[in-house]
């Protein structure tokens, strides 16, 4: 068993997804631009109707019709550009390279089946030889996870609760050895012990198996306990990137400000929490031009009606607002 | 105010040849709810709460104890006498999509109820347009645009909003919220949290909130009660900051080291109690029913099952914190805010 000692780098331009409607085709993805540094674990926070799980899906060049990837690139280390593939060379990328975490495992698993059936089917579609040693392999990841190997691979789904399930999803991903992994909310629906559980068990295979990891979900909470860094996502943009701690600890555009002041806490004043006025957008209302978050912004100028704030990096944080604009040097001086 | 006490359920399961198997669902719970008082249960899924909720909603039957609802003991009454008493408590459900029909108007869903209510109480036909409207101001929705829409028109909070208001008809004392906002955005989850936090403070309404999610019952009342729930028992119970802040029964421990840090906000607490993994062969109902998960656990725990009490140390306080564990220390596990 060879494995590239480092881990893949997974750099996204400028994608776009559009979905065919009865108003015409519109972006739930537009234009994003993303780079997963090797060996991280990036978050996804968004809420429903924010692209996230198109976007997760584009990196399996997974979008099913009436989506279709219009324009942009996926490109991972050793692969080139995943939109490229087709065919067979796709369908062996898939899961021999980029493994994927489905959300809700119970519905992704076959009822009819036995875990361990499952598990030769995907071996003899990728073609692997030995199955003894992929067997041999699985069981070793499930006792990793605190699993009884044996016992699993002789259940059927419904015989597992959902943090095994989750764990299976887990295995299944990993036990070909693909190196990005991608986890669509991973602990929606689990109890918060078994959250807990899975979310260390994410960070521990992550760094054993030298991965690139992108955790999906609409819960900060999820996220900030296993992500280096963190992706803020509305209306089909990322409107902020950076390293977690100070995505979380100074939110730069008013959507993060307003999501994390949206989290009910344990200490502190609980009378601080608010909740963000106005509701996510959908397919259908999102604004053609402009910001698409100025309908909920407390800090909406003229400029954002007209033209869609750009993209910018500072510090190795990436904002795209009108009012956190470009940094400011002059300003600083006020505090030297 | 609604009060229980020894509330017993279980539930009867098809078996295999070797007969039923009995799964209890709450073993002997004692609560009181008082007049606009905010009361929250929190527990794993299948620890009893919703079950809990439901019979306190008069939607399920229970075994043995007793409810009494403002000094009338429920078993005194008839089923049928027993309703004007179960219209006072509203059950709003956890899943906005499913909970409203379909093929009816916001109008006629809210229609129905209040022209029940209309009868009740002697009013005018014309008196259920204008409650209508009424109270989806209340929920905060604007009546031009909803009531004339379908449910699938609406968004998910609109929809929890509305079934807010259709509970509202019947112009409750208590409003049972399971998992309220678990199918909500989390942007617009604070946002029906406040709204029910509002009907209590200004209508006077007590509010039951059913949860596993611990930091959503401290913005509904954090002056109020919170009950842990652990496979049908209480395990522990008192004023909700306090058992938040210094909980001393193991399992509120790991439920509340469960939490995820947000790092760069908050730092972990000092003290993190993990539970050891829950294998359904594990769980007996020998001795204290979380022995087996305990990482404090020892030989007296697998024997003896601890009752909800207080240490002596602390009788005589006004309001107070009740465990069931024969080891209660205070761990400080909650994550603390960075900075500020």
């Amino acid at each position: 068993m060879t494995r590239d000692s480092a881990a893949p780098e997974v750099r996204i331009r400028d994608l776009t997804v559009v979905y065919k409607t009865p108003a015409g085709e519109l972006p739930a993805v537009s234009g994003v631009s993303l780079t997963l540094n090797p060996g991280t674990i990036t978050g996804v926070v968004g809420e429903s109707g924010s692209g996230k799980s198109t976007l997760a899906l584009s990196l399996l060049n997974a979008v099913q019709p009436p989506g279709r990837i219009a324009a942009g690139s996926v490109e991972i280390d050793g692969l080139g550009d995943v939109l490229h593939l087709g065919g067979e060379d796709l369908r062996r990328t898939r899961g021999r390279k980029v493994g994927y975490v489905f959300q809700a495992a119970q519905s992704s698993l076959n009822p009819l089946k036995t875990i361990g059936k499952q598990l030769l089917d995907l071996g003899r579609s990728h073609d692997v030889d030995d199955l003894r040693a992929l067997v041999a392999d699985a069981k070793a990841l499930l006792a990793r996870m605190g699993l009884d190997g044996a016992r699993v691979l002789d259940s059927h789904q419904h015989e597992l609760s959902g943090g095994m399930r989750q764990r299976v999803g887990i295995m299944l991903a990993l036990v070909l050895n693909a190196q990005v992994v991608v986890l669509d909310e991973p602990t929606t629906a689990l109890d918060m012990i078994t959250q807990a559980t899975i979310l260390r068990i994410i960070r521990e295979v992550h760094e054993e198996r030298a991965l690139t990891t992108l955790v999906i979900t609409h819960d900060v909470g999820a996220v900030a306990e296993v992500a280096d860094d963190l992706a803020v996502m509305y209306g089909g943009r990322v409107v902020e990137h950076g390293p977690i701690t100070e995505v979380l600890g100074t939110p730069r555009h008013p959507y993060t400000q307003g999501l994390i002041r949206a989290i009910p806490r344990l200490s502190g004043d609980i009378s601080l929490a608010r909740a963000l006025p106005g509701r996510p957008p959908t397919l259908g209302t999102l604004p053609v031009a402009g910001c698409v978050f100025r309908e909920r912004c407390d800090k909406r100028m003229e400029i954002c009606e007209t033209v869609e704030p750009e993209t910018v990096t500072h510090d190795g944080r990436t904002v795209a607002c009108h009012a956190v604009g470009r940094p400011a040097p002059v300003k600083r001086r006020e505090y030297a | 105010m609604i009060t229980g006490t020894a509330i017993t359920k279980t539930f009867k399961q098809r078996g295999n040849v070797l007969g039923k198997r009995e799964v209890p669902a709450l073993r002997g719970v004692d609560f009181a709810i008082p007049k606009g008082g905010a009361v929250s249960f929190i527990g794993e899924s299948g620890c009893g709460k919703t079950t809990l909720g439901r019979i306190i909603a008069g939607l399920e039957t229970y075994d043995s104890g007793e409810i009494v609802i403002d000094g009338t003991p429920m078993s005194s009454l008839t089923h049928r006498n027993r309703q004007p008493y179960y219209r006072r408590i509203q059950l709003i459900h956890q899943d906005p999509y499913s909970a409203l029909n379909p093929t009816r108007t916001i109008h006629q869903t809210l229609e129905a109820p209040l022209r029940l209510r209309a009868r009740q109480t002697g009013r005018s036909k014309s008196w259920v347009d204008v409650r209508a409207e009424e109270l989806l101001d209340l929920v905060g929705i604007d009546p031009g645009y909803v009531l004339p829409r379908y449910p699938h028109q609406l968004s998910g909070g609109m929809r929890q909003r509305v079934v807010i208001a259709r509970a509202l008809t019947m112009d409750p004392e208590m409003l049972v919220a399971d998992e309220a906002v678990s199918m909500i955005d989390v942007s617009l989850r604070l946002g029906i949290l406040g709204l029910l936090r509002d009907l209590r403070e200004r209508l006077g309404v007590s509010v039951l909130f059913i949860t596993h999610d611990i930091a959503t019952a401290r913005y509904v009342g954090d002056e109020g009660e919170l009950y842990v729930i652990y496979r049908g028992q209480v395990v522990e119970r008192g004023p909700t900051e306090t058992i938040i802040a210094d909980p001393v029964h193991p399992y509120t421990q790991s439920l509340l080291s469960a939490i995820p840090v947000l790092h760069g906000l908050e730092r972990p607490g000092a003290e993190q109690v993990v539970p050891t993994e829950a294998l359904d062969e594990a769980q007996t109902d020998e001795g204290c029913l979380f022995s087996r998960r305990c990482p404090f656990s020892t030989s007296r725990c697998e024997s003896e099952r601890p009752v909800l009490g207080h240490d002596g140390g602390e009788s005589g306080e006004a309001t107070v914190q009740l465990h069931a564990c024969f080891h209660p220390r205070r761990r400080s596990v909650i994550p603390q805010g960075v900075g500020a």
